[in-house]
């Protein structure tokens, strides 16, 4: 041992002892319980329908970038949700442990949670957000939508794309790991040290914090190499730059940012990991170390980090307002300039997380201006949100009204945002509930545009729209949630309150503390009506049945597809010819040409190496977590095994023959001929769509089954 | 969709790996980084100039790794390579430089040591 450990330690299992199992903490204990009841019935209900063969060949081996953001999609929602009960319990702990006289439950003095164990969820509330919720949905939907758009049948490197999806997962699976074995770290989800170094921080939190950081870290910038690659190198013929569709040129600029800012986080935690297991001196106060150094360097990251959450947000806004304003996209060159700017500036903004932490007047005055330069790209945006709107058609559908939540809460989030840029503000309420409330604005602007995507791709993806009544009472409870919590939690701000307090010492606070908890409260039965939604919709789906252009106003190429898309995406590669494709040929009468004869298309073949690469890198973390060396050598031993043997592997691809896609394509469109849209668009605007009557289609007419691997996804 | 079917060992990058060219850049950056231990440990220059000369000697070996190993240079199978490293280049001078600016005046304000002790005080007069 290089370093003083505290506690025992064993060479069979390293940190690891029975105490670690925190049975002392109720809550945990009946959060096992309910996770292993759910888990049993899940895993008994895939072996009762026999799913397990399907689970395997379609989804877990699959390298089919639709199927991955489908997952990623549901790794989120499943994160989001942990995260969300997270935030429940902190809100709970800070209603109840207001003033002296609040009682205490559960071993704590005030409240119900110990300062250590509140610690722990507000970290991982923060951490899973941020990186393990907002960012698997993003790439999720980069995942479906970017190759869609651009015309191409799968991402550049699928293969990556499936190992950066597990690597993502199983860092989740650590975090989640942590809840029943161990414990979190518990400073907050950005890190500090001396803080987080071993001597202070002396238990396995940090280091679970720290490797599933690591590992989401290592799978994001694994997936931006690939979308940077895929929008660069496999864009349709006659896809110019700038007949790119705006949330593609969104993704190009976020993935931009995530390539060259993800890799510097990699090193601040390898740094932190060299402290803390070899001994370095890196970021203490003595032996040449320097604690401003974990600072710059985690925010070298931080701030682009948010920007590569806000900018697929914004390309989602992009997409969702020109389709139901029935207009092309306002000022589409200065909102791909914007885009950029919004990405270049991001690299110069992020000493406004630390303009306390003593740099200079002059340095401080920098930072300031290049923070308020980030509204002028954005303030752009939103003109230009607005200016399609403007005397557009608009229609207030599921997806557009959560892009006009999303504009709404940007204004509030991006005002206050301005008022952060002064540093001589930030020495009034830095740390403080100003702050927090201002960057929740930000992230639910991300979730609106988020929850606004799926509403809008989902037809897309499944086939099927979402059904509008619970949606709405959805749409509507979480906008009331929204406004419960937050606008008290400004108030809070002003009041001087700082964050992460397990216990609140001025009563005069409590009124506001007990108003969020009611926002709380709607928040609560917003995810129920989410629940809902999500029944109601699978319920009805064949009701809901939508051809490829599911809202009869798409504009961009991915509608021009069927609805769900086949695995191959377009069984000829579409030849693009202006900005908003899809548009331009029903303004011309073009959606109905299909071609005589069919090829073969050559496409990847499903492996199983990414998902086993995914389980020994989770091994490798927890062995690291634990220093249980042994199985880390292992772990690393096999990884290096496979990706040698993987690479060895000729037989990665085949062809799916012409024949097969003759059956897929004539049974996709006798299918979605007999149930076509619902008349959906109003004012009497003059749509096409595309769809074929059966016995039109100009091919041999077949309306055969299609074969389950290659039709479209499961519905 | 046929130059996924091409045997990868046939894709111009495969093609340019080359046993000696690796193995030249690997003596070469060991020995300078041998080179730049060696200055650290012995003292031989004052820090500032320690300092200036580990940077050159790093820089050096950026581009012979970047030549060798990375075969970046102006042949037409090459060049993209070469421009995304270009373009990232003020990118890495802006994160450096604002970071370098940020610590020197974080020094003057928080590091207050005896003038021998710190190579940043002969640096900078003290201004603002």
């Amino acid at each position: 041992m290089l370093v003083h450990l505290q506690g025992p330690w064993t060479p069979l299992l390293g940190r690891l002892t029975l105490q670690q199992i925190p049975f002392h903490v109720p809550i945990l204990v009946v959060t096992f319980i309910v996770v292993a009841i759910l888990a049993a019935m899940v895993l008994a209900a895939t072996t009762y329908f026999g799913k397990w063969g399907y689970l395997w060949r379609e989804w877990l081996t699959t390298v089919d970038h639709k199927k991955i953001g489908v997952m990623y999609i549901l790794l989120g929602l499943v994160m989001l949700l942990r995260g969300f009960a997270d935030a429940l319990m902190i809100r709970t702990q800070q209603a109840m442990a207001v003033g002296p006289g609040s009682p205490g439950e559960m071993g704590a003095v005030h409240g119900y949670l110990t300062p250590f164990h509140l610690g722990q969820i507000f970290t991982a509330h923060g951490l899973i957000m941020v990186v393990f919720a907002a960012t698997p949905l993003l790439v999720g939907l980069m995942n479906i939508i970017v190759p869609l758009q651009i015309g191409a049948r799968d991402m550049a490197y699928p293969y990556l794309n499936a190992l950066g999806l597990w690597l993502t997962t199983a860092g989740a699976a650590l975090v989640m790991m942590s809840l029943f074995v161990g414990n979190f770290a518990h400073g907050g989800w950005y890190g500090f040290v001396p803080y987080f170094e071993l001597p202070y921080s002396p238990g396995v939190g940090v280091d679970y914090w720290m490797w599933t950081f690591q590992l989401s870290a290592i799978g994001t910038s694994l997936g931006s190499i690939n979308l940077i690659a895929t929008i660069v190198k496999m864009r349709a013929p006659g896809m110019t730059w700038m007949r790119m569709p705006m949330f593609t040129w969104a993704s190009l600029s976020t993935n931009l940012i995530a390539l060259t800012s993800f890799p510097v986080l990699m090193v601040a935690l390898a740094l932190l990991g060299l402290d803390r297991y070899v001994g370095t001196h890196f970021y203490t106060a003595g032996m040449g170390g320097n604690l401003m150094l974990y600072n710059d360097l985690f925010w070298v990251w931080g701030h682009p980090e948010v920007y590569f959450l806000i900018l697929p947000a914004f390309g989602i806004m992009s997409e969702i307002i020109p389709t139901f304003s029935e207009k092309t996209l306002f000022g589409y060159v200065t909102m791909v300039i914007a885009s950029f700017a919004i990405g270049g500036v991001s690299w110069g903004v992020w000493l406004h997380h630390f303009f306390t932490m003593a740099a200079a007047p002059s340095v401080n005055s920098f930072y300031s201006v290049t923070t308020m330069l980030v509204g002028i790209p954005t303030g752009v945006k939103v003109f230009n949100w607005v200016f399609t709107m403007y005397r557009g058609r608009v229609r207030y559908e599921l997806p557009m009204l959560w892009a006009l939540l999303a504009l709404f809460l940007l204004l509030v989030g991006g005002m206050t945002g301005m008022m952060n840029a002064f540093a001589s503000n930030d020495y009034m309420w830095h740390n403080g509930l100003f702050v927090v409330a201002h960057f929740h604005m930000m992230v639910l602007v991300i979730a609106a545009s988020i929850f606004g995507a799926v509403e809008y791709w989902f037809p897309k993806v499944f086939g099927f729209k979402l059904e509008q009544k619970w949606g709405k009472w959805f749409f509507w409870f979480m906008i009331i949630g929204t406004g419960w919590t937050f606008v008290p939690m400004f108030f809070l701000g002003f009041a001087g309150m700082t964050r992460r307090l397990d216990y609140i010492p001025y009563t005069q606070w409590s009124p506001y503390l007990h108003i969020m908890l009611v926002g709380m409260v709607f928040y609560v039965v917003a995810v129920l009506f989410f629940v809902a939604h999500l029944y109601v919709s699978l319920r009805d789906r064949v009701k809901n049945r939508v051809g490829a252009d599911a809202w009869g106003t798409g504009r961009s190429l991915e509608w021009m597809t069927h609805s769900p898309v086949p695995a191959y995406n377009y069984a000829f590669i579409p030849h693009v010819n202006v900005l908003d494709e899809w548009a331009w040929r029903k303004e011309n009468g073009l959606t109905e040409l299909h071609p005589g004869d069919y090829e073969g298309i050559h496409m990847p073949k499903n492996t199983g190496v990414p998902l086993f690469l995914g389980m020994l890198f989770m091994g490798l973390g927890f062995a690291l977590i634990w220093r249980i060396w042994w199985l880390a050598l292992l772990c690393v031993a096999l990884i290096v095994a496979l990706i040698i043997i993987r690479s060895f592997d000729r037989d990665t691809d085949m062809t799916i023959p012409a024949h097969t896609v003759e059956q897929v394509e004539s049974g996709a469109r006798d299918e979605t001929s007999v149930a076509m849209p619902t008349a959906g668009v109003r004012g009497g605007t003059v749509i096409a769509h595309s769809i074929l009557q059966s016995g039109t289609s100009g091919i041999s007419g077949s309306t055969t089954s299609t074969s389950p691997s290659l039709a479209p996804m499961d519905r | 969709m046929t130059e996924h079917m091409q045997d990868p060992l046939n894709h111009p990058e495969v093609q340019l790996a080359n046993g000696r060219a690796y193995l030249a850049s690997f003596i070469i950056s060991m020995l300078l980084m041998t080179v730049g231990l060696w200055l650290a440990v012995t003292h031989i220059t004052t820090p500032l100039g320690t300092v200036l000369m580990i940077s050159f000697l790093a820089g050096v070996a950026v581009i012979i790794q970047g030549y060798f190993i990375l075969h970046m240079d102006i042949s037409h199978a090459q060049v993209w390579h070469t421009v995304a490293m270009v373009l990232f280049l003020p990118l890495f001078v802006v994160t450096i430089g604002l970071t370098a600016w940020m610590f020197h005046g974080l020094y003057q304000r928080t590091m207050i040591m005896p003038p021998a002790a710190s190579s940043m005080a002969h640096m900078s007069p003290m201004s603002h």
